[in-house]
């Protein structure tokens, strides 16, 4: 429950963009102005294939170390030209503020001999209020 | 004094009727703001082939291909790969290889093949070219079998 109260705090003062069609992931820029030791953004990943794919999403710092955030759903069919919103809760760390990419990722069309991965890294910003 | 407002009034209705309404108007304001967006298709995986000498799989060589996929963008963004961590080898194969991805892409942007990220600040679409080759040095020879490699392109 405390979580929730939480999550709804931040949500509140945080990003809450307008899914968008045909994109691989909006928004891709933010910031984020929270009173809590996290932050939260939702992304939407989208896939513009006419096909099913297998999406994850990432969460990495500047240096593209992997960052320990909670991410729902992490890994997800996405169905043809679908869109769904993806909730990411990132951790301050004891920082004042913290930079993040959460990155999309899908092999849209895997076993091949060099098959590409395409990531779309969005770039976010949180401030923590006191 | 009531005879005096009943008169009053008639002759100020019987002066308006010949006045035209006056109009008014008033701007509505559209705002829209659009933030970096970047799409990513991709709509070939590429294929390597190995050089005469063995030395050298690559989609440079003939028989090979890159990968293509196509960007849309708004601008503000940036494209790179990121180095190959990703392989699959046959058993034979026992020695090191580099893998070295590059791309390059023709459309609203012109970039020469490179390894390194580009800034796109405009809006547009390209198709990107990604290129993927493995090298053996010394006497090391690529061995029979199946290679496989992901190239992570992202766009950022």
């Amino acid at each position: 429950m405390k979580f929730f109260g939480t999550l709804a705090t931040v949500l509140a003062v945080g990003l809450i963009p307008a899914a968008a069609a045909a994109q691989s992931m909006s928004p891709m820029r933010g910031e984020v102005n929270s009173f809590t030791d996290v932050f939260a953004v939702r992304v939407f990943p989208a896939n513009p294939y006419d096909q099913k794919i297998k999406v994850e999403i990432h969460v990495y710092d500047q240096d593209f170390q992997p960052v320990d955030a909670r991410i729902s759903p992490a890994v997800f069919q996405l169905g043809a030209q679908a869109s769904r919103p993806v909730l990411v809760v990132v951790p301050f760390g004891g920082a004042a503020e913290r930079k993040v990419r959460i990155c999309t990722e899908s092999i849209p069309f895997p076993n091949q001999q060099t098959q590409i991965r395409a990531q779309i890294c969005g770039k976010f910003f949180g401030h923590r209020k006191s | 004094m009531k005879l005096f407002r009943t008169a009053f009034g008639a002759t100020l209705l019987v002066a308006c009727l010949g006045q035209p309404a006056l109009a008014t108007t008033q701007n509505v304001i559209f705002n829209g703001t659009i933030s970096p967006t970047c799409t990513l298709v991709i709509a070939t995986n590429g294929t390597m082939t190995v050089s005469p000498d063995l030395q050298t799989l690559s989609s440079h060589n003939s028989g090979g291909s890159a990968g293509t996929v196509t960007l849309t963008t708004t601008g503000g963004v940036s494209l790179s790969v990121d180095p190959v961590t990703t392989t699959t080898v046959p058993a034979a194969d026992t020695t090191s290889t580099t893998w070295t991805p590059t791309y390059s892409s023709a459309g609203a942007h012109s970039i020469v093949e490179t390894g390194s990220a580009t800034a796109i600040s405009t809006p547009g679409a390209d198709l990107v070219s990604v290129h993927l080759a493995g090298t053996k040095g010394g006497s090391n020879r690529f061995a029979n079998g199946n290679y496989q490699a992901t190239v992570t392109l992202r766009c950022e």
